[in-house]
């Protein structure tokens, strides 16, 4: 099969990241109200959902400026590494998606409870 | 020469990393425990008073209602106002006569460290193996082993307590400092302040010092390092055989080349310059950002927080861009 070119791959990795984030946030928002208050249950949650999102477009933005400087160094340096900056754009991709998945999630409790 | 695309490139990029930050002070601020209503209102208040203050700052919102109205008003440049500190002083404000202080240790500290550790660097490269190089990288490696709470309070000790040279604390023997630009050194030039200048660069040197340590013992370290390495190259070696001085082969040939880890180096830790800030804000009892930034976490002052981590990553990212083209500018392959 022929590797996906342009935004389409982008974009679905983002969706299916997205879609286990809102699973998720769901879930956690569930469990979170049993042990304390819908409030802070959907506080918590979103606040780590946005943790995710910010530790993922830093990675991203990182990834991209230094991302072949730190593959060059690795080869100048022979670290055998299997790093490249396509792989870690993907992995911060999913981060992102999970994060915003999260923090819908718990958005969407906060409206409809 | 650098490409205009590739700055425009470098600052697009920045949009990211700030909108990453953001949600990232925004996030950790929200999972810290405790309740600024609670810390803002006095220990008499009642439940209903907290209940006000959150009404007031926004607190009882949806969270999601505080972030999206967060970020709108930092795209706005609107960093809101102190909860805690000078009450209800808009938070720019504050951080438009603090930061330059802070600003100003940095970059002396970045001075001393340049100043001093590029040419131990050399000098330690050149001499390989002799006393010399021995005791300069003993002394590198002190200086990146010894924290700042450690040495500062050593050398006021030492300099200031038993030796009386320089003052323990401020950046002013007397009087207010002078509010033109912040930048106390400048704004004595500015005055035609002789005496405050000298008081200033009195006051301001041991903290730049102490700030200072770290960045020139790695500084010289990888000067070092990175000589060696040039020295060994088959283009030194054509220019001796050539016949040119040793001066100008090292110093035409060799540092350039030599320069590029360095300056990435330089720009990298000057964030941890500003980092050492705080701490060295705390020991010699600047009133600086670094000082802020601790009351402010301590206090649960929020807009105070995320203003000053913002600032730090807009200046950490604009150091670094300048550091790129920097060596884009040492080298101009980097930018392919």
């Amino acid at each position: 099969m022929a590797p996906d070119t342009g935004l389409a791959a982008p974009v679905r990795r983002l969706a299916t990241a997205a879609a286990a984030g809102v699973a998720v946030g769901l879930v956690a928002v569930g469990g979170l109200t049993l042990d304390g208050t819908l409030r802070g249950a959907t506080e918590t949650t979103f606040a780590f959902g946005a943790l995710a999102l910010g530790v993922g477009l830093l990675g991203w933005s990182g990834s991209v400026m230094a991302g072949r400087g730190i593959e060059n160094m690795q080869r100048y340096m022979d670290t055998g590494s299997d790093w490249t900056e396509s792989d870690s754009r993907r992995a911060m991709t999913r981060i992102i998606g999970f994060g915003v998945g999260v923090m819908f999630a718990a958005s969407l409790a906060t409206a409809l409870l | 020469m650098i490409s205009t695309r590739y700055v425009i490139k470098r600052l697009v990029l920045l949009i990211p990393v700030l909108f990453g930050v953001a949600t990232l002070v925004f996030s950790i601020l929200h999972l810290s425990p405790g309740n600024p209503a609670t810390v803002i209102a006095t220990q008499q208040a009642d439940a209903a008073e907290i209940q006000r203050i959150e009404e007031r700052l926004g607190l009882d919102d949806p969270i999601w209602v505080q972030y999206v109205r967060f970020m709108v008003e930092v795209v706005q440049f609107d960093l809101g106002e102190s909860w805690v500190h000078n009450k209800g002083e808009p938070v720019t404000d504050i951080l438009r006569w603090k930061f330059p202080i802070t600003l100003q240790l940095a970059v002396l500290g970045q001075i001393a460290g340049i100043v001093f550790g590029i040419p131990i660097g050399i000098i330690s490269a050149v001499k390989q193996d002799t006393i010399t190089d021995h005791i300069s990288r003993i002394g590198a490696l002190t200086g990146i082993s010894v924290p700042i709470f450690w040495s500062g309070p050593l050398i006021i000790l030492l300099f200031a307590v038993h030796l009386d040279w320089f003052p323990t604390n401020g950046l002013l023997s007397n009087g207010p400092l002078p509010k033109i630009t912040g930048v106390l050194l400048i704004d004595s030039i500015i005055k035609g302040d002789i005496v405050m200048f000298v008081d200033a660069a009195w006051h301001l040197f041991l903290p730049s010092m102490v700030i200072g340590i770290y960045s020139m013992a790695l500084i010289s370290r990888m000067m070092r390092s990175s000589m060696l390495e040039v020295v060994r190259q088959d283009y030194i070696r054509t220019a001796r055989a050539k016949g040119q001085g040793e001066k100008i082969t090292l110093l035409k040939h060799g540092l350039r080349n030599a320069l590029i880890p360095v300056v990435t180096v330089i720009g990298i830790q000057f964030g941890s310059l500003l980092g050492g800030a705080v701490l060295t804000e705390t020991v010699f009892n600047i009133r600086g950002i670094g000082m802020l930034l601790v009351d402010a976490i301590t206090d649960g002052d929020y807009p105070v927080v995320q203003g000053i981590v913002l600032l730090f990553a807009v200046v950490f990212t604009m150091v670094n861009l300048f550091v790129d083209l920097t060596y884009t500018y040492l080298d101009p392959r980097i930018e392919q």
